[in-house]
């Protein structure tokens, strides 16, 4: 039986299903529940928006944009709230989808998500051990000019590891798009940034992931080579909006 | 003129009293050292094995590094001494500077991924972090399993872009650095601290004094065309004392009112420590390294060896600088005093791999007798003292 439905946002342009990289957001992540009708709302979808902005400022007739799926699972809250919200804040949400727990992943692979966006690891984790790309959204408080997209390079460089990742197929093919919509964008003042990071190998194995990047499409703005030093003092620095690797890596380290 | 007295720290008697025996502060035991097919001298401690150039399957060319007895994997940071240098005092990269200023960041950038298989020639810190793998080749024959060892961090704000260029430069001339930041452009100072940075060299004096201004050790290097040849088995770091080691308050009293007032003010205060400077800390790290030398019988061989190069005089203004390092519980290997003799003869005879001074004056001077000097940007002497040609820029 049943039990998902999907609404089109019929405020924002549809965009082009098959050039659009397709992001799913839960509505935990973006709206923060709050007393009264609408609710607060997270920093990441915000620079997605500006990312997408940025694109058809480029070139109006851009196809390659962030296509944004909102999901709710949680029967708690209403759907009519989740649209009104969506409406006050402007946020360009391409369709909302209201599932529940169960039907999760189907949703997702119904509707071609190439990354699912949440705050709760247990099901980042449900979805990315089902083969779709998942990533735990950080709790940012400051206020960033882009959106930082970090990688895991210890993942890249890791190709024989077994069991091969679920996602790791996702991972790959998103990397590509991400660095193809990376490259409409100068140097500085991009609103899209990604950040490698190596924790366990050494040089060597940061110069190979970054090689690999580059022979996907995908050019890097910073690199960080930890060799084994703990991760958390310099993520804490780093502040990716969320972290793409192997599996779901927790942010807050 | 004023004398230059050297003074070999164990001869000082009453005044400073190091256990162990005296020492000729001339004879260096210089230890059996065989060059490599590449050309690079290794110590014989150290496996040889042929080194290839070898390109993997993504096309890095990469050199099989040779492989010592312990797995050489990187330090915690809180157990190592931390330097973390910058990639234009590492390597030198003028040229490259020159396509930035004139053609900007993206032909800069291309440029940089074009030439991406020529290594970077050395740079000003480069002797100086080879004579730090040293001392860890030497520490790890010792203490197999200890992490108390000089970590060395490449924390640049170069674009990722330059990474392997970066890499492939690192592992062309052998250097073992298996971490660093490349932040594209944001300040690496956050990234010192978070690497418990002890001390970071840069090529960029803005750079250079906000890490000061954290409390991390710091200078600005510069490129000489006249280098002299170093020790490749001994480090030897040279500190100026005042504004140095030392806070800059006496030489607020010189600028202020002049020798004789100088003078007076360090006699009447002889027994009161004088406040520690910016650099005092790592050489309280090269100490913790040095004793580990001293507890295995190799004082005499000791790979680390440090100097007082001041212009205080040894007779008068030079005891409160000794009795401060005294009291700090700090070695020093050899104290030279110079009653404002100029530093360049005296540190070209010492030659070390880096000397800390904070008036600029002396550092060009050491670099024009092929010293490297660095130059630490704190206190007074900074309101006096400029630059006589155009340091390094962005």
């Amino acid at each position: 039986m049943e039990m998902v439905s999907t609404v089109q946002n019929t405020d924002v342009k549809q965009k082009d299903a098959d050039r659009a990289l397709v992001v799913a957001v839960t509505t935990r992540a973006v709206f923060d529940a709050a007393a009264g009708d609408v609710y607060g709302m997270g920093v990441a979808f915000p620079l997605l928006q500006k990312v997408n902005e940025r694109l058809l400022e480029k070139n109006p007739a851009e196809s390659l944009l962030f296509d944004v799926v909102l999901i709710a699972t949680d029967s708690q809250q209403q759907s009519s709230r989740i649209i009104s919200s969506t409406s006050h804040y402007g946020l360009e949400v391409g369709r909302f989808c209201f599932s529940s727990r169960e039907d999760l992943v189907e949703t997702l692979v119904v509707n071609n998500v190439q990354l699912f966006l949440s705050t709760d690891r247990d099901e980042a984790l449900q979805v990315s051990q089902k083969g779709v790309l998942s990533a735990l959204l950080g709790r940012q408080e400051a206020p960033s000019e882009s959106l930082r997209v970090m990688l895991c390079g210890d993942a890249i460089v890791r190709p024989d590891c077994d069991p091969v990742p679920a996602s790791r197929g996702a991972a790959q093919s998103f990397s590509a798009r991400l660095g193809e919509m990376r490259g409409r964008f100068g140097v500085s003042g991009s609103p899209l940034s990604i950040v490698l990071v190596t924790s366990s190998g050494g040089s060597k194995s940061c110069g190979v992931a970054l090689q690999t990047l580059r022979s996907r499409g995908l050019s890097v703005d910073e690199a960080y080579c930890l060799a084994g030093a703990p991760r958390g003092p310099i993520l804490s620095l780093l502040r990716p909006h969320f972290l793409l690797g192997d599996g779901v890596i927790d942010l807050e380290d | 003129f004023a004398a230059v007295l050297m003074f070999p720290m164990s001869l000082l008697g009453i005044l400073y009293c190091p256990r162990g025996m005296s020492l000729d502060p001339v004879q260096v035991k210089e230890l059996n050292v065989s060059p490599s097919p590449n050309g690079d001298s290794r110590a014989s401690w150290e496996e040889e094995e042929v080194e290839e150039e070898e390109e993997d399957r993504l096309g890095i060319a990469t050199k099989t590094k040779p492989v010592s007895v312990t797995d050489l994997s990187s330090p915690k940071p809180e157990n190592a001494v931390t330097v973390a240098v910058s990639s234009r005092v590492l390597f030198r990269t003028e040229l490259e500077q020159r396509v930035f200023e004139q053609k900007g960041v993206e032909e800069y950038l291309r440029y940089q991924i074009e030439h991406e298989n020529e290594p970077f020639a050395p740079g000003p810190a480069f002797p100086f972090v080879k004579a730090l793998e040293t001392v860890n080749a030497r520490l790890r024959e010792l203490y197999p399993q200890s992490e108390e060892l000089f970590d060395i961090v490449l924390v640049t704000y170069n674009h990722a872009h330059v990474g392997i260029r970066l890499i492939n430069t690192i592992n062309h001339h052998n250097l073992f650095i298996e971490r660093f930041c490349m932040t594209g452009g944001s300040s690496p100072i956050g990234y010192l601290k978070a690497w418990q940075t002890n001390l970071y060299l840069s090529a960029d004096a803005d750079k250079v004094r906000e890490a000061l201004a954290e409390g991390i050790a710091a200078a600005t290097m510069f490129m000489t065309e006249k280098l002299t040849e170093v020790s490749e088995s001994q480090l030897r770091v040279a500190f100026d004392g005042d504004a140095v080691l030392f806070s800059d308050e006496s030489e607020r009293i010189f600028k202020a009112h002049g020798l004789d007032k100088f003078f007076q003010h360090e006699q009447d205060n002889e027994d009161t420590l004088l406040d520690h400077g910016p650099l005092k800390g790592f050489l309280e790290a090269l100490g913790k390294l040095q004793k580990k030398f001293y507890a295995k019988g190799q004082r005499l061989d000791c790979p680390i060896r440090t100097y007082l190069v001041t212009a205080r005089s040894a007779a008068s203004s030079g005891i409160r600088a000794l009795k401060t390092l005294r009291a700090w519980g700090l070695e020093i290997d050899e104290a030279l005093f110079l009653a404002g003799a100029p530093k360049g003869p005296m540190l070209e005879k010492i030659r070390p791999h880096i000397y800390f001074d904070d008036q600029m004056f002396h550092v060009e001077g050491a670099a024009e007798m092929g010293t490297v000097a660095a130059h630490v940007p704190y206190g007074v002497a900074q309101k006096h003292n400029q630059p006589q040609k155009p340091g390094a820029r962005k």
